[in-house]
């Protein structure tokens, strides 16, 4: 384990040089480029918006940001479980004929993908300035969650990414979860909402739950977040990354063979 | 697991580059792969039937000193590539153990790490940190590779507007210039022109004397011969003769000529789209050949080749080509044993008029040359459907154009006809 470790430390030009490849790639072919990053969210903002307020009668003071806040860290999710989930095979070009810690791939999706999701936020505090949500100290705690986060994504890839070279409709399957877990997970609705005994049980099975609702917490409501409660995300998120490393470097060897 | 010390240069007074020690990997052929939850839980249900084993590599045993060029010898599925991946660390081995000591750099596809929406200069970078090297190492290098692969003009173009020859270029200066204590090279010195072949060649060569271990394989014995001073005979899957290059390739030599091939044609008929025998084909038609051939399973299709020609009744060539037959070839069901089916096709066969001779050779492998196996014949008329006016034995689409072409700026004018006489 000791001797990987050094590996990819030896590999670490190659994580950044996939992560610019990805964002070069992504951002390559459309006339508007990287302001899709920041149109998209916008975009999908206003559409709830206007089913909420509209429609639907929702009384949540300043929607816009109380939906943004939290659908830019879902999307993150979503991008990097969706692109993480074909990260080995649509690199078997690469992997059937040159050696290289084949883990750095899931990785570097998930990194990617994070990329991405930062430079959307100047979006998120635009329209914070705009509908006058004040900025707290605690904004400098933003970091920790995302650190969160990412081990929690990287976990989830790093066991769907082999396990779809096993099984190909892993992909399929994961689509349709992706949209379950998203009504599972409080995106466009309060924590509040839900049945309060069942609250307790949200935060439990779901970490991007949690992990919505301390976003949330700090820039949307001005709150204080409880340090503990992230603990307990966090302190998931690892054994999650310990269990599906291993899982990983177990398939890893004959994903040579099935791919 | 038993595996490789690899690129520890801290080991580097040892004098070994690379060893296998009783190496076999062994390749499981499943004729239904559970590649979905649906056919897994069919699986569960009702037990597959056995899957089907196969040993790429049997009990292998070798040694490479540091800086020495060794050839692998083989044909086609005698486990010359596998041997390649277990060496690389791209495939792992099923038993036996894999030492190697020093940085490898594997050519066994040039190119193959690069991204075609990249530009070549983001691909050269893409390519090297693959290897575990450093954007300052690449800066170091990136002049030298652009200007070995003559690609200053186009090096900020994206490589999917690049020539297969650029791609290629490219992609053996990348590997050339990184340094390599140990390269293993897979038919990859057919590269470009000859003149880039001859730089390509002397690079290696300076890598070499540089004290380079070089694992060179190739199924051109003399491309091996003028490399090499040991060389290792692969025959399926098994080392079956290592030991100084000239002998070896004697020994593979003598070996192809010795082999007995054991099979024939059955038959030869020409067909037409629908696959219904013909005689006859209309002039400018499709013309497809179906050969049937006897194969026992045993025999090995890896040195086999077929060859079509066609011949006009003066016996003048028209048109030949041979082609490799594919490492197998499906059984046909309700035929005798053994019976195989194959087709080819002449995309409208521009010939006027008269009979043509279709004749299908199969050829093997014999050192340098190819002995002829079997060989069979067949004739069909051609009927010279819509060829009217014309004479001579090719069809040809022609036109007069009577008149001359319109210039630029009578381009809108109405009044421009053509007239025009064509065949069709």
């Amino acid at each position: 384990m000791a001797s990987q470790a050094i590996e990819a430390i030896r590999y670490r030009a190659l994580i950044r040089n996939l992560v610019t490849k990805d964002l070069k790639v992504r951002y390559k072919n459309s006339a508007l480029g990287f302001l899709w990053s920041l149109l998209n969210p916008l975009l999908m903002m206003v559409v709830f918006t206007f089913v909420f307020t509209q429609i639907l009668n929702q009384n949540i003071p300043k929607f816009p940001v109380f939906v943004l806040v939290a659908l830019l860290p879902w999307n993150w999710a979503a991008a990097s479980i969706t692109l993480g989930c074909s990260a080995l095979i649509d690199n078997r070009a690469l992997i059937t004929k040159v050696y290289f810690p084949r883990i750095l791939l899931p990785i570097s999706i998930v990194c990617s993908t994070m990329v991405n999701f930062i430079l959307s936020l100047p979006a998120l505090f635009l329209i914070m300035v705009v509908f006058h949500v004040g900025f707290t100290p605690w904004v400098l705690y933003i970091p920790v969650i995302v650190l969160v986060q990412a081990i929690f994504l990287t976990a989830l890839v790093m066991f769907l990414a082999p396990l779809n070279v096993y099984f190909r409709d892993t992909v399929v399957l994961v689509e349709v979860g992706l949209t379950a877990w998203f009504f599972m997970t409080p995106v466009f609705y309060p924590i509040e909402a839900v049945a309060p005994n069942l609250t307790a049980w949200m935060y439990r099975i779901n970490p991007m739950a949690a992990i919505v609702a301390e976003y949330r917490t700090i820039l949307y409501h001005g709150g204080v977040p409880d340090p503990l409660f992230m603990a307990r995300t966090g302190a998931t998120a690892v054994v999650m990354l310990v269990l599906s490393y291993f899982f990983f470097n177990r398939l890893n060897r004959n994903i040579g063979e099935q791919l | 697991m038993n595996w490789h010390g690899h690129g520890d240069r801290s080991s580097r007074r040892s004098d070994i580059a690379i060893e296998f020690r009783n190496v076999s990997r062994r390749f499981t052929l499943r004729h239904e792969q559970r590649s979905s939850f649906q056919d897994w839980f069919i699986g569960l249900l009702r037990p597959r039937g056995k899957a089907e084993e196969f040993w790429a590599l049997r009990d292998i045993t070798f040694s490479v000193r540091r800086g020495e060029a060794i050839g692998i010898l083989g044909r086609n599925g005698a486990g010359k590539s596998t041997l390649l991946k277990l060496m690389t660390r791209v495939l792992e081995p099923t038993s036996g153990e894999i030492i190697t000591h020093g940085q490898i750099h594997a050519m066994l596809e040039l190119g193959a790490g690069f991204h075609p929406e990249l530009s070549g200069r983001d691909n050269v970078f893409l390519n090297g940190s693959l290897y575990g090297f450093s954007r300052k190492q690449m800066d170091e290098r990136f002049d030298e590779i652009v200007s070995f692969a003559e690609l200053e003009r186009f090096i900020n173009t994206p490589v999917k507007h690049f020539s297969s020859g650029m791609f290629m270029r490219l992609g053996f200066a990348i590997a050339v210039h990184m340094d390599p204590e140990i390269l293993v090279i897979d038919e990859v010195l057919a590269v470009g022109d000859s003149a880039f072949q001859r730089k390509g060649y002397e690079a290696l060569q300076r890598l070499k004397a540089g004290g380079a271990t070089i694992v060179f394989v190739s199924h051109n014995a003399e491309q091996v011969r003028s490399f090499c001073e040991r060389s290792v005979l692969l025959v399926n899957g098994k080392m079956l003769d290592i030991g100084p290059t000239d002998e070896v390739v004697d020994h593979y030599n003598r070996m192809l000529q010795e082999e007995v091939v054991d099979a024939s044609i059955l038959r030869v008929r020409a067909i037409d789209d629908t696959a219904t025998v013909i005689d006859r084909l209309e002039s400018g038609q499709d013309l497809g050949i179906e050969v049937l051939l006897r194969l026992p399973g045993e025999q090995h299709t890896s040195a086999l080749f077929i060859a079509l020609d066609l011949y006009d009744r003066q016996g003048l060539h028209l048109f030949g080509r041979t082609s490799e037959l594919p490492d197998s070839l499906p059984l046909i069901d309700g035929a005798g044993p053994d019976t195989r089916r194959i087709r080819a096709s002449l995309r409208g066969l521009p010939l006027a008029e008269g009979p043509v001779t279709i004749a299908v050779t199969l050829q093997r492998s014999a050192g340098l040359g190819v002995d002829t196996v079997d060989r069979q014949e067949t004739t069909i008329e051609i009927d010279p459907v819509g060829m009217a006016g014309s004479r001579g034995m090719l069809r040809l689409d022609n036109r007069w154009d009577w008149e001359a072409p319109p210039s630029l700026d009578d381009e809108s004018s109405p009044n421009i006809r053509l007239s025009r006489w064509t065949s069709r």
